[in-house]
C-alpha cells in the first residue's frame, strides 16, 4: 500500500503534481487567448485529468493485490474501492451527457463570462485538491493533526469555490443577462455549473463528516476508508471541473447577449 | 446423420411454406409511390430471410422435443457434448455476412428512395395540433387537402408549429418527422391515382389519432384544372368575403381542432355563446369575454387561462394570425350565439 | 381485529383509507378551487386531488393493516408527509415572492416537483433504508449480520439479506406487471372497435378527457412495465447470483436494500402521475410535447429518475459482487452463464441509465426554470433529447433481456441433461450484445430529422447485434439436439421464451434497415416487435425462473398443473396478440392512437387482440394465485428437485439464512451433464 512508501516522498510528489497542474492551467488559458486550438485544449485537459486520476486518486490501487482472505479488512477495502470507482464511472456519464449537450447546443460558441472569476474558482478548486491529497496522505501515515489541518483547508477552499460559483459567478452572469431562461447558452451554463456545484455540495458534506469523525479519532493509519473515499470523490469533482472549465470558459467564440 | 437429413428437409419445407403463406395473405398495403418499390423489394427479401431463419431454429427445436424426449424411467444423462469451435465460428461468420449484405442493400434502397428530380414541385407542409396545411407556393394558395399529380416528384418542405409530428401515408411507405424549429424534407413520386390519407405518425397530444388529412392523386390534367379552380376560388373568396366568412375560414383551418361551435368542450372551451359572457379563469377570477379579452386570449394564451383547461398550446401568431385576422375571428365568434 | 387474517385486515384498512383520503382530497380541492371559501364552487368528485389522496392514504392504511406501523407503512407515511411538506415549502417561498400559490392540482407545478422529491427521500428515511449510513456518518458502529425476524413481516421492512431482497423485488415486479397489465386491458378495451367506446371526449376523470386518459394509460403501461422488468431482473439476480457464486450476500448489503426500497417511492410517483393530469407523450416523453403536458409529466419524470437510481446502484452491486465474492476456484470461465449475463446487464444499467435520468431532468428544468434545452424558440434542439434518451433506452432493452437469456442458458442444460453447447461463446455473446448495444441507439430516430448521414452507420451497427444473439440461439438448439429432454413447467417457459424471442428478434432487422423502417416506424409492427422481444426475453424466462427457484426459496413447489395451464393459455394467446399487431401495423395501424379509421378494416383484428390480451391477463392471474397459494400449501420439495449440478441445489431448501454453511470450492465445469464422475463444486466438509 501507499504508506509503505516514505511519507515525505509522497508529500513531495503531491507538490510536484500540483505544480504541473498549475502550469498546465496557465498554459491552457494562454492557448485559449492566443490561438484558440480546440484539440490542444482537449489534450491539456486530458493530461490534467490523467495526472489527478493517477497521482491524487490512485486509480492503480484498483489493481492492488489485497490478499485472498475475503474476510480481511484489506479485501473489504478493496471491494469498497471498486464500488466507489464504479459509482464514479456511472456519475461520469452524467457529466459526459452534459458535455454532449453543450457541444450540440452551443457548438463553437460559448457564453460570455467573467474570465477572472473563472480562473479564480478554477485555481481555488485545484488548490483544494492539493490540500486534500496532503490530508489523505497524512491520515495514511497516522498523522491525525496533519489530516485535520489539511482537510480543514480543503473544506474552506471547497466552500469558497461553491460560493464563488453560486453566489458570485451566477449573479455576475445574470447581471449580464445570462439567465437560465434567456436562451440555450444560459441554460447550458447554469445546468453544467449547477450540476457540478451539486456534486461539490455533496463533497462538502462528505468532508464535514470525515473531519468530525477524524477529530473524534475514528480513523487510524490502517483503517480510514472513509477518508480515502472522501478524497477520491473530491478529486473526481476536480476532474470534472478540469473538463468543464475549458468547455464553458475557453472553447469557442463568446456570445454577447444584447442589452 | 439420418436426423440431420430429415431436419434439413423439414427446415426447407417449413421455410417455403412460411414464406408462401405470408406472401399469400399479402403483408403490405397497395404500392402507390415510386419510393415504395425499392422498399417493398427489400421487405420481400427480408420476409424470405425471416422465414428461413425462423424455420432453421424452430424446426430442430420441435424435432428434438418430439424425437429426443427422455423416456419414462430413463434416469441417465445425455451424451456429453461440450461444443464445437468450427460450428461456432460458422454460425458467427455466416450471419455476419448476411447482416452486412442486408445493411448494404438497405443503404442501396435508401439511396433509391432519395433520388432527386430537380424539377420536383415544391409544396410547403405545415403540421400543428391537430391538422395539416398544404401550401402551393408556385401557385400562391393553400389547401387543407393535398392534391398531387401522378408520376411527378414532389418535394415537401415541412415545418411543425408546436410539437413533433410525422408525415406518413402508408401507401407511399416513407415517413418523415416534422420538427419544430427546422424544416425537414420529404420527396415522393405518387404512381397510383386514388385517394389516400396522410396520418400523423408521432404522438402529438390528445387528438393525435385524428390528425389525418385527405390526399388525392390525379392525372396531370386534372391537377391543373384543380389548381385553376383553387386559384379562382381563392381570389374570389378573398375579394368577396365578409369578415365573418373570413373568420370562419380561419376557424376551420386552425381552431376547429380544439374549439367547437356547438357547445361541447373539446381541448379548448367551446366558442358557442362565448362573446359577452362571463368566463371563469383558472386563478379563480372571472372576466367578461369582450373584444379585449379575446384578443389577449389569442395573442397571449398563457395570460388568462380558462378554468379546467391547460393553457392554450396553439401559437396563433406563428401561423400568421395578426391583428386583422383576429378581428375576422372575433367577428365570427360574435355570430355564435 | 387481532384474529383477522392480516391480508383481510389490510384490505379493510385499504377501503377505509381510500375513503378517508378521498374525503380529505375532496375537501382540499374544494378549498383551493374556491379560493379558500371566498366564492364556493361545487365539489369536484372526479378531480385529481381526491383520487391521489385516496390512492396514497389507502395504500398506507393497507400496509398498516397488514404489518402495523413499521417498515413500508412508516415509509409511506413519511412519503405523504414529506410530499406535503415539500409542497408547502415551495408554496411558502412563492408566497414571499408574490407568485400564485395554488394550481388546478392543489399545489403548483414546482411545489409538486419538490414535494415529490422530498417525499421519495422521506420514504427512505421512514422505512429505515438509510439508518446505517446515518450511523456511519456519525461514526457509530453498525451490525454486519442479518437480524431478520422470522415470519412474513420481514418482507415489509428493511432487510439486508439478499434472499429477502430478491423476493421483495420479485413480488413488487409482479404487482407492477399486474397494474401495468390492467392498464393495458383498459385501453385495449377501448381499442376493441373503431370509434371511441368509453374513453370519449365527454369522459372526465382526474382532469382528463377520454383521449388524454387513453394516452396516460398507454404511456404509463409502457413505463410501469419497464420498471417492473427492471425490478423483476433485479429480483432474479439478487436471489440467484450470490448463491451461484457461493457468497454469503451481495458485496454491499445496505446499498442493496437501498436500491430496492428506492424503487417503491418511485412506483408511487409513477402512479401519482396518472392522478395529476396524466401525460400524453408515450413512455418516451419527447419534448416539446412533454414540455407542455400537465403536472403528471413531472411526476413521471421524477418517478423514472428515482427508479433509475435503483437500477444504477443495483447494477453496481452485481458487478462488485461478481468480481469480488466468487467462491474459490471460480475463474471467469467457470462462472455460471447467468452470472455472465448479469454482469453484462449491470454494465449497461450502471452507466447508460444516467442518460435517461439526465434527459428527463433537462426537460424537468426546462419546464421549471424555462431553460430552453429543447425549445427551438430559445435555440434549443428537440432532437438532442432523443439522442440522450435513446442512448439509455436502447441499451436498456438488452438490460431487459440479457438476464432472461441467461436464465434460458442456465436452465436448458438441467432439463436436457447435456452440457451447454459452446459455453464460452454463449458467455461472451452476452458481453458482445451489451457492448454493441451501446452503439446503435439512433435506430429509433431514422425518421427524426437527425443528420441524414448518421443513418447508415447506425444501420450497420444495429444489424451487427443479430450476430451475437444468433450465437445464443444456435448454441441453444445445439444444446437441445440429442438431449434427454424433460418438460416440467420451467422448461416449458424456457422453450416458449426461445421461440417468442426468436420472433421478436427476427422482426428486429427490418426495423434496423433504414429504408424498411421508414415504413415500419411508429406502427403496430414495432409494438409487436417489442412485445415479442420483451415477453421472450423477459416475461417467459422470468416465469421460468420463478417456477424453477420457487422451491429454493420456500421449500415447496408450485402446482405443476396450474403452471401448465398458465403456459398453455398464455402462449397461444400471446402468439395471436403479437402476430396480429404486426399484421395491422404493416397495413398502416399507427402506434399510440385511441381510435383508428374504420375504413382501414382493422376492427375485427383489434377485437381479437383485445380478447387475447384478456386471456393473457387471466393466465397471469392464475399464476399469481398459484404463487401465493403454493407458498403455504404447495407440495414439499426440499431436495435437489431438478437434479441440477448447481451449488444452491446441493443444500436443502429453503436456503439457510447465511447461505452455505460450508463454503465450497469450484472443481469442474458448471454444465458437465453426462460426464461420469465430474462435479462442479466441492463443499468444505466433503473429502
Ligand atoms: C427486450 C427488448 C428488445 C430487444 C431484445 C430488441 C432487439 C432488437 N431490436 Fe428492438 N425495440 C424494443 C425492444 C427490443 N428490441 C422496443 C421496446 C422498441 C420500441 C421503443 C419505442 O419506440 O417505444 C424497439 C424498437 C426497435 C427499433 C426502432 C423501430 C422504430 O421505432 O422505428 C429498431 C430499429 O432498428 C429495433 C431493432 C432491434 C434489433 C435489430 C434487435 C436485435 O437485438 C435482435 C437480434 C435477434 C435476432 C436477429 C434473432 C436471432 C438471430 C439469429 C437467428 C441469427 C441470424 C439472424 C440474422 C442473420 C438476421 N428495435
Ligand atoms: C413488460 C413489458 C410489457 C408487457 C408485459 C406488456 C403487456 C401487454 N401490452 Fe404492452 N407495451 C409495453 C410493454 C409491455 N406490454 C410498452 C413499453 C409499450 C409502449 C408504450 C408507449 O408507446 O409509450 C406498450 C404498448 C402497448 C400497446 C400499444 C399502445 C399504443 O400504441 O396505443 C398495446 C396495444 O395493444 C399493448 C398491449 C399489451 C397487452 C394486451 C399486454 C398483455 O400482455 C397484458 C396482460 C395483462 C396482465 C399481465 C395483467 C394481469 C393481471 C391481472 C389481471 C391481475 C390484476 C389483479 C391484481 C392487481 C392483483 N401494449
Ligand atoms: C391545441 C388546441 C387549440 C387550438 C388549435 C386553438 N386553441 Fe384556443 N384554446 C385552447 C385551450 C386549451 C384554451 C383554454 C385555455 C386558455 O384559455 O388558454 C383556449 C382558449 C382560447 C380562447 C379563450 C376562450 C374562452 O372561452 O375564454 C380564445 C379566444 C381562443 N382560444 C382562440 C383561439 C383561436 C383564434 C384559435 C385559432 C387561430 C385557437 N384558439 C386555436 C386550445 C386551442
Ligand atoms: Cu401530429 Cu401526431
Ligand atoms: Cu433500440
Amino acid at each position: 500500500m501507499s504508506h509503505t512508501q516514505d511519507k515525505s516522498t509522497i508529500m513531495r510528489q503531491g507538490v510536484l503534481i500540483f505544480i504541473y497542474l498549475g502550469v498546465l492551467t496557465a498554459l491552457e488559458f494562454f492557448i485559449a487567448i492566443a490561438f484558440e486550438n480546440v484539440p490542444l485544449l482537449v489534450l491539456v485537459a486530458l493530461v490534467k485529468g490523467g495526472l489527478v486520476l493517477y497521482y491524487y486518486m490512485h486509480v492503480y490501487r484498483l489493481n492492488e493485490n489485497d490478499g485472498s482472505d475475503p474476510h480481511s479488512l484489506a479485501y473489504k477495502t478493496g471491494t469498497n474501492r471498486l464500488g466507489l470507482w464504479l459509482f464514479l464511472l456511472s456519475d461520469a456519464f452524467v457529466f459526459g451527457g452534459l458535455m454532449v449537450a453543450r457541444v450540440n447546443l452551443l457548438g463553437m460558441t460559448r457564453p460570455h463570462l467573467n474570465q477572472t472569476l473563472g480562473l479564480a474558482v478554477t485555481a481555488v478548486l485545484l488548490i483544494s485538491s492539493f490540500f486534500m491529497n496532503r490530508g489523505e496522505t497524512a491520515m495514511a501515515h497516522g498523522d491525525r493533526k496533519g489530516f485535520l489541518l489539511n482537510t480543514s483547508i480543503t473544506l474552506v477552499l471547497a466552500l469558497a469555490f461553491l460560493l464563488g460559483v453560486v453566489a458570485v459567478e451566477w449573479p455576475t452572469a445574470s447581471h449580464e443577462r445570462l439567465t437560465p431562461a434567456s436562451g440555450v447558452a444560459g441554460a447550458v451554463f447554469y445546468m453544467m455549473t449547477g450540476m457540478h456545484a451539486f456534486h461539490v455540495l455533496t463533497g462538502v458534506l462528505f468532508l464535514i463528516v470525515i473531519l468530525r469523525n477524524g477529530a473524534r479519532g475514528v480513523y487510524t493509519a490502517e483503517k480510514h476508508w472513509a477518508v480515502e473515499a472522501a478524497a477520491v470523490y473530491w478529486h473526481f469533482v476536480d476532474v470534472v471541473w478540469i473538463f468543464f472549465y475549458p468547455a464553458l470558459y475557453l472553447i469557442g467564440a463568446a456570445i454577447q447577449l444584447a442589452a | 446423420m439420418r436426423h440431420f437429413v430429415i431436419v434439413g428437409i423439414l427446415v426447407i419445407a417449413a421455410a417455403v411454406l412460411t414464406y408462401a403463406g405470408l406472401n399469400a395473405i399479402g403483408l403490405m398495403p397497395v404500392e402507390a409511390s415510386a419510393q415504395a418499390i425499392p422498399i417493398d423489394w427489400l421487405w420481400n427479401l427480408q420476409v424470405i430471410a425471416i422465414s428461413f431463419l425462423f424455420s432453421l431454429i424452430v424446426v430442430p427445436l420441435v424435432y428434438s422435443l418430439v424425437v429426443f424426449r427422455r423416456k419414462k424411467g430413463d434416469n441417465t444423462d445425455a451424451e456429453h457434448i461440450e461444443g464445437n469451435t468450427t460450428l461456432e465460428i460458422a454460425w458467427t461468420i455466416v450471419p455476419l455476412i448476411i447482416v452486412v449484405a442486408f445493411a448494404y442493400l438497405g443503404a442501396y434502397s435508401l439511396g433509391e428512395t432519395r433520388r432527386v428530380d430537380p424539377n420536383a414541385m415544391v409544396i410547403k407542409v405545415t403540421g400543428y395540433q391537430w391538422g395539416w396545411q398544404f401550401e402551393y407556393p408556385e401557385y400562391g394558395f393553400s389547401s387543407p387537402t393535398l392534391y398531387l399529380p401522378v408520376d411527378k416528384q414532389v418535394v415537401f418542405q415541412m415545418q411543425a408549429l408546436d410539437v413533433i409530428h410525422s408525415f406518413w401515408v402508408p401507401e407511399f411507405r416513407v415517413k418523415q418527422d416534422l420538427v419544430p424549429g427546422r424544416i425537414t424534407e420529404y420527396r415522393i413520386t405518387p404512381t397510383l391515382i386514388g385517394e389516400y390519407k396522410v396520418r400523423c405518425a408521432e404522438i402529438c397530444g390528445s387528438s393525435h389519432a385524428y390528425m389525418e388529412s385527405p390526399i388525392v392523386v390525379v392525372e396531370q390534367a386534372a391537377f391543373e384544372q384543380w389548381v385553376g379552380e383553387q386559384k379562382l376560388a381563392a381570389a374570389e373568396a378573398e375579394a368577396n368575403a365578409t369578415p365573418e366568412q373570413r373568420g370562419q375560414k380561419l376557424y376551420e383551418t386552425y381552431c376547429k381542432a380544439c374549439h367547437s361551435i356547438n357547445g361541447t368542450a373539446g381541448n379548448g372551451p367551446t366558442w358557442k355563446g362565448l362573446f359577452g359572457h362571463e368566463v371563469e379563469l383558472a386563478d379563480g377570477t372571472s372576466v367578461i369575454a369582450d373584444e379585449a379579452y379575446l384578443i389577449q386570449s389569442i395573442k397571449e394564451p398563457q395570460s388568462q387561462v380558462v378554468k379546467g383547461f391547460a393553457p392554450m398550446a396553439f401559437n396563433a401568431t406563428a401561423v400568421g394570425i395578426g391583428d386583422t385576422e383576429i378581428q375576422y375571428i372575433i367577428a365570427f365568434i360574435k355570430t355564435l350565439k | 381485529m387481532k384474529n383477522v387474517h392480516p391480508v383481510l385486515r389490510g384490505l379493510l384498512m385499504l377501503v377505509v383509507g381510500a375513503l378517508v383520503g378521498y374525503g380529505v382530497g375532496l375537501f382540499l380541492d374544494y378549498a383551493v378551487q374556491s379560493g379558500f371559501f371566498a366564492n364556493a364552487t361545487e365539489l369536484r368528485f372526479n378531480a385529481p386531488v381526491p383520487g391521489l389522496f385516496s390512492l396514497l392514504i389507502g395504500a398506507t392504511m393497507f400496509f398498516f393493516g397488514l404489518v402495523g406501523y413499521r417498515g413500508v407503512t412508516r415509509g409511506l407515511v413519511f412519503q405523504v408527509v414529506g410530499t406535503l411538506a415539500g409542497g408547502l415549502l415551495v408554496t411558502g417561498i412563492r408566497a414571499s415572492m408574490g407568485l400564485s400559490l395554488w394550481g388546478g392540482f392543489l399545489f403548483t407545478e414546482p411545489a409538486w416537483v419538490l414535494g415529490g422529491l422530498v417525499g421519495a427521500l422521506a420514504f427512505l428515511v421512514g422505512v429505515g433504508a438509510v439508518t446505517d449510513w446515518w450511523k456511519w456518518a456519525l461514526g457509530e458502529p453498525t451490525s454486519e449480520h442479518h437480524h431478520d425476524e422470522p415470519g412474513f413481516e420481514k418482507y415489509f421492512g428493511v432487510s439486508l439479506d439478499h434472499k429477502v431482497i430478491g423476493v421483495q423485488y420479485t413480488v413488487v415486479a409482479l404487482l407492477l406487471i399486474s397494474v401495468g397489465g390492467l392498464f393495458a386491458l383498459i385501453f385495449r378495451t377501448e381499442l376493441a372497435a373503431s370509434q371511441l367506446q368509453f374513453l370519449t371526449t365527454s369522459f372526465k376523470l382526474f382532469d382528463q378527457n377520454g383521449l388524454q386518459m387513453y394516452n396516460s394509460l398507454m404511456s404509463l403501461h409502457g413505463m410501469i412495465m419497464i420498471v417492473s422488468i427492471l425490478l423483476g431482473i433485479a429480483g432474479i439476480m439478487n436471489y440467484v447470483v450470490p448463491l451461484l457464486l457461493g457468497a454469503q450476500d451481495m458485496a454491499f448489503p445496505r446499498m442493496n436494500a437501498f436500491s430496492f426500497w428506492i424503487a417503491v417511492p418511485a412506483a408511487v410517483l409513477l402512479l401519482a402521475s396518472l392522478f395529476l393530469g396524466g401525460f400524453d407523450t408515450g413512455w418516451t416523453g419527447y419534448p416539446p410535447l412533454s414540455a407542455r403536458a400537465p403536472v403528471g409529466m413531472q411526476m413521471f419524470f421524477l418517478g423514472v429518475f428515482v427508479a433509475g437510481w435503483s437500477s444504477i446502484l443495483g447494477g453496481l452491486n452485481i458487478i462488485a459482487t461478481s468480481l469480488r465474492m466468487r467462491a474459490r476456484g471460480m475463474i471467469a470461465f467457470r462462472m455460471p452463464i447467468l452470472v455472465w449475463a448479469s454482469v453484462a446487464t449491470s454494465l449497461i444499467s450502471l452507466t447508460a441509465t444516467q442518460l435517461i435520468g439526465l434527459s428527463f431532468q433537462l426537460v424537468m428544468f426546462q419546464r421549471l426554470f424555462g431553460m430552453g434545452f429543447f425549445d427551438p424558440d430559445k435555440g434549443g434542439n428537440p432532437v438532442l433529447f432523443q439522442h440522450l434518451f435513446w442512448f439509455y433506452s436502447h441499451p436498456a432493452v438488452y438490460v431487459f433481456v440479457l438476464p432472461g437469456l441467461g436464465v434460458i442458458s442456465e436452465l436448458l442444460p438441467v432439463f436436457v441433461r447435456k452440457p451447454l453447447f459452446g459455453y464460452k461463446w454463449v458467455a461472451m455473446s452476452s458481453l458482445g450484445i451489451a457492448l454493441v448495444g451501446f452503439m446503435v441507439w439512433a435506430h429509433h430516430m431514422f425518421t427524426s430529422g437527425m443528420n441524414e448521414y448518421l443513418r447508415v452507420p447506425f444501420m450497420y451497427s444495429t444489424l451487427l447485434v443479430a450476430v451475437p444473439t444468433g450465437v445464443k440461439f444456435f448454441s441453444w438448439v445445439a444444446t437441445i439436439w440429442k438431449g434427454k429432454i424433460r418438460t416440467p413447467t420451467p422448461m416449458l417457459f424456457v422453450l416458449g421464451g426461445i421461440v417468442v424471442f426468436l420472433m421478436g428478434g427476427l422482426s428486429g432487422p427490418p426495423n434496423a434497415t433504414v429504408s424498411t423502417d421508414l415504413h415500419l416506424h411508429d406502427t403496430y409492427f414495432i409494438v409487436g416487435h417489442f412485445h415479442d422481444t420483451i415477453f421472450g426475453g423477459f416475461v417467459f424466462p422470468f416465469f421460468a425462473a420463478i417456477y424453477y427457484w420457487f422451491p429454493k426459496a420456500t421449500g415447496r413447489r408450485m402446482s405443476e398443473f396450474w403452471g401448465k395451464v398458465h403456459f398453455w393459455l398464455m402462449t397461444p394467446s400471446f402468439f395471436i396478440l403479437t402476430l396480429g399487431m404486426m399484421r395491422i401495423g404493416l397495413l398502416g395501424m399507427r402506434r399510440r392512437i385511441a381510435d383508428y379509421d374504420p375504413t382501414m378494416g382493422f376492427d375485427f383484428t383489434h377485437l381479437i387482440l383485445t380478447v387475447t390480451g384478456y386471456l393473457i391477463g387471466v393466465s397471469v392471474l392464475i399464476f399469481i394465485i398459484n404463487f401465493f397459494h403454493s407458498m403455504k400449501n404447495g407440495e414439499k420439495a426440499e431436495g435437489n428437485l431438478w437434479e441440477s449440478r448447481s451449488p444452491e441445489w446441493l443444500v436443502p431448501s429453503p436456503m439457510p439464512l447465511e447461505n452455505y454453511e460450508h463454503e465450497f470450492e469450484v472443481v469442474g465445469e458448471p454444465y458437465d451433464y453426462g460426464l461420469a464422475g465430474s462435479r462442479y463444486v466441492k463443499f468444505a466438509n466433503e473429502k
